[in-house]
Order: C-alpha cells, then sequence, then structure tokens
C-alpha cells in the first residue's frame, strides 16, 4: 500500500522532472543546430520560477479550470503509463482508457482558451482538434495493431511481452511502429505540426491569454504531453525497459531524434497536415494491420 | 549564473527568475527593429542570456520600443505596455524615443516617450549596435538587483500625469483607465 501511494504521487513528479529536462535539452539542441551558444540548460526551471511569481491576467472561473483539467488529465494519463517496471495503476485501465484520457489535455485547453474570447484562441484551438482528429486515426489504428497481435488491451502486458529485445519495432509490428513514429511530431506539437501554437501567424495560438501562473501550467501541460507521448512509443514498440534508466535511455534517443525533425522541417499549413496524416501514416498503419491478420 | 548567487536565490528566487527570464516583446515601431533579428538568431543569440521573443504582450516582462514613436503607433504602444503582467520593465531603443532624435522636428512623431509611459533605461545611439542590448539587458539585471528598475510602480503611483499626457496627444482614449486614481 505504501509503495502503491509512493508511485503515485512519484510517477508525476518524475514525468515532471524529464519532461522540463527534455525542454531544456529542446532549446540547448536546437541552439546548438543553428550554430548557438543556447541558454543554460535549466533555462525552463528558471521560467517556471518566475511565471509562478507573475501577476497573470484571469478571465473567470473556466479560464482557471479548464487548464487544470487539462494537466489533471495529463497526471492520470501518467499513472497508467508504465515507466521501467513500475507502473502506479498497474492493474486497471489499458491502451483504451489512454485512448480516452489523451484527449482530456486539448479539451481542457479548449475550454479555458474559450473563455479567453481572443480570435487567436479560436484559431489555435480548431488548429488543435482538428490536427487531434487528424492523427487520431493512425494511433487508433495502430493501437488495433498492437491489441490484436499481443491478444491484450493492458499495455503492462504488452510490455512484459516484448521483454528480453523481442521489441515490437523489429518483429511483424514494424508497420505500426514506423506509422507512430510518423505521427509522433503530431502527437507533440513539434514543429512540422507545431500549427496550434504557431508564434508567427496567430501569436502563439491557446497560450496567447496565459499569462504569469497560467502560462506556467501551460508549460508543465507542454512538458506532460512531451514525456507522455514518447514515453508511449517506448513502451509499445521499444520493450519499455527493465528498470527507470533504460527505459531514460530509450526516451532521450527518440526525443532526441524527434528534436533534428523540429530542426529540419518547416511548418505545415493544416490542410497539408491533415492531408499527410491520413494519407501515409493511416495507410501503413492500415497496411500494418492487414499484415497482422494475415499472419495469424 | 553563478555559484555567489545561490544566497539570493534562496532569499529571492522570484526576483532572480524575473532577472534571468527576460520575455521581450516588440514590434516595429520604427528603424530600430532590423537590429532585433541578428540579437535573437545566431549572429548575437540572446538566448544565452534568457532574452527570448513572445508574440504576445501577455507573456512578455520587457518592452523594447524600437525607433521613433509615431502618434499611431504610441496607441498601440500604451495598450501593449498595460496588457503585460507586472512586474514589467521597458527600454527605449535608439536615440529617437529618448528626445526625438532626427525627428525632432516632426508633426506626427512624439518625442519624449517617457511622457507617456515609464521607461527603466535607454539605449542612445541612431542606430546602437546589437551588443548594445546585451549591455542594457545586463545594466538591467543590476537595476533589478539593486532594486531600482521600478517604472511599473511609478506607472501606478502617478498614473494620473500619465493618462493625462497620453489624452494631451491622442484626445479622448477609448478604453477605461488601468487604474482607478493615483494609488500606492
Amino acid at each position: 500500500m505504501a509503495i502503491k501511494i509512493i508511485e503515485i504521487i512519484g510517477a508525476p513528479l518524475l514525468a515532471f522532472i524529464i519532461g522540463v529536462f527534455f525542454l531544456g535539452l529542446f532549446r540547448r539542441i536546437m541552439a546548438r543546430i543553428q550554430w548557438r551558444y543556447g541558454p543554460p540548460i535549466i533555462q525552463p526551471i528558471l521560467d517556471l520560477i518566475k511565471l509562478f511569481h507573475q501577476k497573470g491576467f484571469s478571465h473567470g472561473p473556466v479560464f482557471n479550470l479548464g487548464i487544470i483539467l487539462s494537466l489533471a488529465g495529463s497526471i492520470i494519463l501518467i499513472l497508467f503509463i508504465p515507466f521501467g517496471g513500475m507502473c502506479a495503476l498497474k492493474n486497471s485501465g489499458g491502451l483504451l482508457v489512454i485512448l480516452y484520457i489523451m484527449l482530456f489535455a486539448p479539451l481542457g485547453i479548449a475550454l479555458s482558451g474559450g473563455e479567453g474570447a481572443n480570435p487567436n484562441i479560436s484559431i489555435g484551438i480548431s488548429r488543435k482538434l482538428i490536427l487531434a482528429l487528424g492523427y487520431e486515426v493512425p494511433f487508433l489504428l495502430v493501437l488495433l495493431t498492437l491489441m490484436t497481435f499481443y491478444k491484450t488491451i493492458s499495455i503492462v502486458d504488452i510490455v512484459n511481452a516484448q521483454s528480453n529485445f523481442q521489441w515490437a519495432l523489429f518483429s511483424p509490428l514494424f508497420l505500426s511502429g514506423i506509422a507512430y513514429f510518423m505521427i509522433l511530431p503530431a502527437i507533440l506539437g513539434v514543429r512540422p505540426f507545431d500549427i496550434v501554437g504557431a508564434p508567427q501567424e496567430i501569436s502563439s495560438g491557446p497560450a496567447v491569454e496565459y499569462g504569469g501562473k497560467f502560462l506556467g501550467l501551460f508549460h508543465i501541460c507542454h512538458a506532460f504531453n512531451l514525456f507522455i507521448g514518447i514515453a508511449l512509443f517506448v513502451d509499445l514498440f521499444l520493450g519499455g525497459g527493465e528498470n527507470p534508466i533504460t527505459f531514460f535511455i530509450k526516451m532521450l534517443v527518440v526525443f532526441i531524434l524527434v528534436v533534428f525533425i523540429h530542426a529540419v522541417f518547416p511548418r505545415l499549413k493544416i490542410e497539408q497536415a491533415i492531408g499527410y496524416l491520413w494519407k501515409w501514416p493511416a495507410v501503413i498503419s492500415l497496411l500494418g494491420l492487414i499484415l497482422i491478420q494475415i499472419i495469424r | 549564473m553563478d555559484r555567489k548567487d545561490i544566497k539570493k536565490w534562496i532569499k529571492e528566487p522570484g526576483k532572480m527568475g524575473h532577472k534571468y527570464s527576460l520575455h521581450a516583446i516588440y514590434f516595429c515601431t520604427g528603424c530600430g527593429i532590423i537590429e532585433v533579428p541578428p540579437v535573437i538568431t545566431s549572429r548575437w543569440d540572446a538566448e544565452r542570456f534568457g532574452v527570448i521573443p513572445v508574440a504576445t504582450p501577455r507573456q512578455a516582462n520587457l518592452f523594447l520600443i524600437t525607433g521613433y514613436v509615431s502618434v499611431k503607433t504610441l496607441k498601440a504602444v500604451i495598450r501593449t505596455y498595460e496588457q503585460m503582467p507586472e512586474p514589467k520593465w521597458t527600454v527605449g531603443f535608439g536615440s529617437c524615443p529618448i528626445n526625438g532624435g532626427m525627428y525632432w522636428d516632426s508633426y506626427n512623431t512624439i518625442k519624449h516617450l517617457d511622457k507617456y509611459i515609464p521607461i527603466d533605461g535607454w539605449i542612445a545611439g541612431c542606430m546602437p549596435r546589437p551588443e548594445a542590448i546585451f549591455v542594457a539587458v545586463t545594466h538591467l539585471w543590476t537595476l533589478i538587483d539593486k532594486g531600482e528598475a521600478k517604472a511599473y510602480v511609478k506607472y501606478r503611483e502617478k498614473y494620473k500625469y500619465y493618462r493625462d499626457n497620453q489624452e494631451k496627444v491622442l484626445g479622448k482614449l477609448d478604453w477605461p483607465a488601468l487604474y482607478k486614481e493615483n494609488q500606492k
């Protein structure tokens, strides 16, 4: 019982530390790619300290509660994700629950932004929901393939089935793995798909009215989102990890690959993004599903 | 970031956070904006000082006014300044906001920006080099450290003075007063 409570408190804390570390590393790697010196790696923490000491503007109760709902959705999602052998809610949940709760974060931001009543927010929210519609189709197909192959909906069982280097990425499931990696930038909201918070077009989209602690919570949501997207990929296709350290190293490798994609590609338009997501990853994941059905 | 700072971090984390994480907002008020892209990109890299550009005034705490301010722009400058969350700092960039510069006899340009919004510091020159922005930022750090960069408090205390000056130039303002009266 005591261990369970420690796990439930520790998992979001660990996710927060890793997410914030990733945010710092993100800016650092981007700076090195652009031949700059870059900020110190603790810069996101300095930003968070500053933001929580600033006087934020609130636009009403829903504005406050929406961002908290988004944060709560992320934290609940983290409890269901195995992190190198430890998983806070091991016996409940599964891929279907994850699929549902993944929509909490954008919906919370949408609620909060609606109270903000800024046209840029409305554009950003509509883009976010359309983008979510775009990547949910291949994502659903990928999860369906995994569930058919391993004959379970429990993510812990899927991780256990991949122990001893039987990674799903190097099994008949490789097509699904490729499809997941293709939609990973859209899930994380990095550059080919950073249409949601485009600073040059719509003044950073949903975050336009956030200042002070609201922006701090928004950044924490973003850090959690980074953690969730990458941890899911590692759990589903790279065999999780025997202990948190190997898990973290795998996450780091995937994350650095994502940063390279972010550094190279320009931003797509929303219709181009949907065209891409519903064409290539969706077709590849569908082929993966057909392949699995033939093999069985 | 220094090891000597650890004591200050424990004592006043908020102040130190404000110091090392200046999110700047600026818009093309004049020709000064031409010096800002080199500052934030690879050549001079302001991000190593923690200075990054943001897209909206709500997220910003450093306001760079780059170049001359026409009467029409003044309206946008005031509205942007009033939307920024406290504490906030303003820096006038170039000689035009200081005293009009080469537009000293222009009928459509304001001469002294600090009559309309409070300014923490000036960067003189026409044009100042991008390095001057870093000098300004490090100087702003010392001012924040000593607690002397308090222009936003001045705006609150002497709001009537600033509002009167603004109305003298722009006529009747179509937005409500930010503060009820002069408050401490």
